[in-house]
């Protein structure tokens, strides 16, 4: 079953997210990504992410569908006016491309090349209207257009950001423009992915819970000046006083992804490094969990 | 009001390389609200290059250097004295100012500023951009503060993911103007308008340069 499949058939999904190389060395991508093929659903593949010159995100999807792996391409409004991101996503259609992720992007000053023209023309919530507008066959200015579109389009939410109420209608608005799955920035706390996992839910869309496995107090330190209220007391504490920090911010996700995979709808490894564990624990969800019906 | 910047003295010198006699403007509109062309500044820069050899034929900072033209009499007397005396020309007014100069006069005119943003002067001290001129006024949809010149995405639709605490993502020293348009809003009873989906700006009304053109009476 696709993602696209799975997700309209009420089935638990897996997520997880691959950069195209710096360059063109895709095969090697492809290569780190075999363990979990066939295991996770579908992979995002991250356009120019952090705004750092990467292989475009539409090639990389290609590439991926080519070597059998389901691609969500990420497509963001930094760089590409509307002009362009019609174009683009007639392209992504045309290649076979089903699933797409939606969002405004990182701004562009602060990634490695700051001196470049930002765009912005559309923001994520114009952008699902326009992937939606392509679908009912004519372009933004109306125009028909010859061939069939045909996405099933996501877009993303950071529950940390503010304000809440602006951030809760910004979601709705993207669910309400077309968004069918909704994946979330990284998630430490079971009581907020539940929460987080209701709310979008309750607006329609399937969530995705962000899970992004920490592998030092450093990174979890980073990731708390960055984002202060989504990394828990307890996590570093945790690292703190762990023999092995990363195994330890390992299992610490694996255990939130356990709790979703009992109540939620799906998960979403964002940075996986530990692709055989992560190729185990999805077996072990799918054939051995008292979840393993969901898959 | 249009801010300006000072360039730095050591840029206006090798820009002034040649030329021995000049004609200092200065703008009392914008450059001289923000302290950074008006006729102070310009007596100092004067001052500055007299020091370095140059002989400063002419100070003069007019309330608005960009309505020179239209001052038939005193203001184009000026421009002519200017070219007459001088073999320079270093405006310290906005780009709009320093063009209008440029186009009365048969002399090279060289700018001394930096024209930055249209902006607001805040405590005294500094001056914040509060409007890119978009040819497509929102800000009566966001309780009058603008998302567009305000948030560095220009977005209408609410604030990005990036808006952690309060702050800007892009530069954590200024607030999301969205929680700035959230407060406003809630206090003036309209927030729900945030709810309705924003429609595609038309950014045909910012392709420059523009003209606005006064109707003729009948």
């Amino acid at each position: 079953m696709t993602f696209s499949e799975k997700l309209k058939n009420g089935k638990f999904i897996i997520t997880a997210e691959v950069a195209p190389p710096r360059g063109t060395d895709w095969k090697s991508v492809i290569e780190s990504i075999k363990p979990l093929k066939e295991k996770v659903d579908a992979f995002n593949v991250t356009d120019n992410q952090r705004s750092m010159v990467r292989m475009s995100s539409l090639a990389m999807s290609k590439l991926l569908l080519d070597s059998g792996f389901d691609p969500i391409f990420q497509i963001t409004c930094r760089d590409r006016n509307r002009i362009a991101l019609q174009s683009e996503l007639l392209g992504a259609a045309a290649l076979g491309i089903r699933n797409i992720c939606l969002m405004t992007g990182d701004f562009t000053t602060l990634g490695d090349q700051p001196d470049a023209k930002p765009v912005f023309d559309i923001d994520s919530v114009q952008l699902i209207e326009l992937a939606k507008k392509l679908e009912s066959g004519k372009l933004l200015n109306g125009k028909e257009i010859k061939g069939s579109v045909e996405f099933t389009v996501g877009a993303v939410y950071n529950p940390f950001a503010g304000p809440k109420i602006l951030q809760e209608w910004k979601l709705r608005k993207k669910v309400e423009a077309g968004a069918e799955f909704i994946q979330t920035q990284p998630v430490y706390d079971i009581r907020v992915a539940e929460e987080v996992n209701d709310l979008i839910e309750a607006l329609g869309a399937v969530p995705i819970i962000g899970l992004l496995p920490v592998k030092s107090l450093k990174m979890a330190n980073f990731m708390k000046k960055l984002n202060p209220t989504s990394v828990p007391d307890k996590l570093i504490e945790g690292l703190e006083k762990a023999n092995d920090p990363a195994q330890y911010g390992w299992d610490y996700v694996i255990d939130i992804a356990h709790a979703i995979a009992e109540f939620g709808r799906g998960i979403h490894f964002m940075l996986v490094g530990k692709t055989s564990e992560l190729a185990a624990f999805i077996d072990y969800l799918r054939n051995d969990s008292p979840y393993n019906h969901k898959f | 009001m249009v801010v300006v910047k000072l360039k730095p003295f050591e840029e206006i010198l090798k820009a002034l390389e040649g030329f021995k006699k000049v004609f200092i403007f200065g703008c009392e509109l914008g450059s001289g609200r923000c302290k950074n062309g008006g006729l102070r500044e310009a007596v100092e820069l004067g001052e500055k290059l007299k020091e370095k050899g140059f002989e400063i034929v002419g100070i003069k900072s007019p309330g608005g250097t960009c309505i020179l033209e239209r001052i038939s009499f005193p203001g184009r007397e000026l421009l002519k004295e200017a070219e007459k005396n001088s073999e320079v020309i270093i405006s310290l007014a906005c780009g709009a100012g320093t063009q209008l100069i440029a186009e009365n006069v048969d002399i090279p005119v060289l700018t001394g500023v930096t024209t930055l943003f249209i902006g607001a002067e805040r405590e005294g001290k500094y001056f914040n951009e509060y409007c890119i001129a978009c040819g497509d006024c929102i800000i009566s949809e966001t309780g009058g503060i603008c998302p567009i010149a305000r948030c560095p995405k220009s977005l209408t639709n609410g604030p990005c993911g990036g808006a952690i605490d309060g702050k800007c993502e892009v530069d954590p020293s200024i607030p999301c103007i969205w929680y700035l348009i959230a407060d406003r809003m809630e206090k003036i009873g309209t927030l729900r308008k945030l709810k309705i989906r924003a429609p595609f700006k038309d950014y045909s009304k910012s392709v420059y340069p523009r003209s606005l053109i006064l109707e003729e009476e009948a």
